[in-house]
């Protein structure tokens, strides 16, 4: 479509604009709407939102004394949560950025009968439910010593990151030109100094969005948190504990809000790298 | 010689991946299916499945079906607007999509929380907007229906910005001339969407339908917070017990089969219609 070469094209260009503004607009709202709503209860003055019958919808009353609350009443519960959240979501990403990396470089060098098989493997093991395997894991985790570890949880997590890491850097291995590691290795480079010194540097985008995509999900992950590690919850399972159990809704909103903030910031530095092609390449194959 | 080192190095670098994938998947899962025929005390039984269906009947499976359906309608009807809409040039292209992405990134238990806020029956703000426009309140976690509507909706708002991306990697990939020709030929907005959008779209919303309906069927923690039935997790959840893990196992084959099912339907679905790409 594009520009309109004659006035009846240019006239529905103009008409398919506003209808597109219009859209855009109106989705805008709704994906706005639910953030606004948090930002209000944790922000806004109780009376105004959670202990009113009817919350105001444009609460006028905003305080800080949510937070210091929530600080207050479980600084220590929340700072070790904090911890093992970031901690967990660190060893997922640096594995999965070990292995992934390998797996996808041994990958490109297979014939594609081979790849693809292996590839359907991974990519069935992302079918499997959480929750079924789970509980076998925590019974094996419980033998092991890593049950409640950050460790242990990471090991889990890593199923849901592994096989999209594998994909996403897959992916950045083949547009990698061919010819750089033949001609590395016409020059005498090994297979692993090729691996390392030539491709490595070439797919660090790959790499990093990877890295922060493997960070976001284990940060956001649940079921496994809340099945292996419920002694020494992750921020996820300390929210949903004091959204339901507890019923400390303002702190829940609290550190909802916390959690967030940086994800937000990553999402929209990620949307530049996020692709669909990274989530469809393993069944395109 | 070297290529015959080469292949067994790459044999070797893609080794861990795979063990781990065995091991911390496969074999869990396995073993799962395995547990589930044995009792505490006793051998091969289907008294786990009897127990579980004693407790909870067939509601649990009735709900997952229903839950994975609406879900999966709705991202999909919203998604394929979004889709259109982004695959046009406009002005602000860019920071719409941006935009749009950021549920994707919001964690699930906050979306929940959020949701929750909104359709709480009392203090919530849904029951607040109704009354400024003057309507009743509603008691949303009172019936079927209004909870099933309040899931949707906060599962959709999470997880339509996935179905959006691969929808609209779809429709890049379809040539604008299909377009050009068909205006030329005189064909309208909608019969280009059902003629051409569509139908070389088959293959995306295959892949997008297996990505959504797998995980769909493991909603968990949203349906912890909003959904006052069961369904097959909440139920295999309520069901884990350390000290005898058999029922809890049941559960989790049955999901687990539930899950392969589907993902098979869309296989072969896949297999018929998506080789266009």
């Amino acid at each position: 479509m594009g520009e309109g070469t004659d006035m009846g094209n240019e006239f529905e260009g103009r008409w398919t604009r506003y209808y597109i503004y219009a859209g855009a607009a109106f989705f805008s709202f709704f994906v706005l709407l639910p953030l606004y709503v948090l930002i209000i209860i944790a922000l806004g003055a109780p009376n105004q939102t959670v202990a009113a019958y009817y919350p105001a919808l444009l609460p006028t009353k905003f305080t800080l004394s949510n937070f210091i609350n929530a600080f207050r009443g479980t600084g220590i519960l929340l700072e070790s949560a904090f911890l093992k959240s970031l901690e967990t979501a660190f060893i997922v990403a640096v594995i999965a950025i070990l292995l992934g990396y390998h797996a996808a470089f041994g990958l490109s060098k297979l014939p594609f009968k081979i790849s693809s098989l292996i590839i359907g493997v991974l990519f069935f093991s992302t079918m499997i439910p959480s929750i079924t395997i789970a509980i076998p894991i925590s019974e094996t985790f419980l033998r092991l010593g890593l049950y409640d570890s950050s460790l242990g949880l990471a090991l889990a997590q890593e199923l849901l990151v592994l096989p999209l890491t594998i994909f996403i850097l897959s992916g950045t291995l083949d547009a990698v030109p061919k010819q750089l590691e033949q001609q590395a290795r016409v020059d005498g480079a090994s297979f692993i100094r090729a691996l390392y010194q030539v491709i490595f540097p070439l797919a660090v985008p790959g790499i990093v969005s990877a890295f922060l995509l493997s960070w976001l999900m284990s940060w956001d992950e649940f079921t496994f948190a809340i099945i292996l590690s419920p002694v020494h919850p992750t921020l996820p399972i300390l929210i949903y504990l004091d959204a339901s159990a507890r019923g400390n809704v303002l702190t829940a909103a609290s550190f909802s809000l916390l959690v967030t903030i940086p994800v937000i910031v990553l999402t929209i530095i990620l949307s530049k790298f996020i692709r669909a092609g990274y989530l469809t390449s393993g069944i395109t194959g | 010689m070297t290529k015959w080192r080469d292949s067994w190095t790459a044999y070797l670098m893609i080794l861990p991946a795979v063990i781990y994938v065995l091991y911390l998947a496969f074999y869990p899962a396995v073993d799962a299916v395995y547990q589930s025929f044995y009792a505490l005390h006793g051998g091969l039984t289907l008294y786990n499945y009897d127990f579980v269906n004693s407790i909870f009947g067939k509601s649990p499976i009735y709900n997952t079906f229903v839950v994975t359906a609406s879900a999966l309608a709705l991202q999909f009807a919203v998604a394929l607007i979004l889709a259109s809409l982004l695959s046009k040039p406009f002005k602000g292209r860019a920071a719409f999509s941006a935009l749009f992405l950021i549920p994707f990134g919001v964690a699930t238990i906050v979306t929940g929380v959020i949701f929750h806020n909104i359709f709480s029956t009392y203090g919530g703000y849904a029951n607040s907007f109704l009354r400024v426009i003057g309507m009743h309140p509603v008691n949303w976690t009172g019936s079927y229906i209004t909870s099933l509507f309040v899931l949707i909706l906060a599962d959709s708002w999470k997880n339509t910005p996935i179905v959006t991306l691969i929808l609209l990697a779809g429709m890049t990939s379809i040539s604008p001339n299909l377009y050009n020709q068909a205006m030329v030929d005189g064909a309208g907005i909608f019969q280009r969407f059902f003629r051409i959008t569509l139908p070389n779209l088959k293959g995306f919303i295959a892949i997008a339908l297996m990505i959504r309906g797998i995980s769909e069927f493991n909603i968990f923690a949203m349906a912890l917070l909003l959904y006052p039935y069961q369904l097959l997790t909440t139920m295999t959840y309520s069901l884990y017990d350390t000290v005898n893990a058999h029922p809890a196992y049941a559960g989790g084959t049955i999901l687990l089969a539930f899950v392969l099912i589907f993902a098979a339907i869309i296989m072969t679905y896949r297999g018929k219609y998506g080789r266009g790409y």
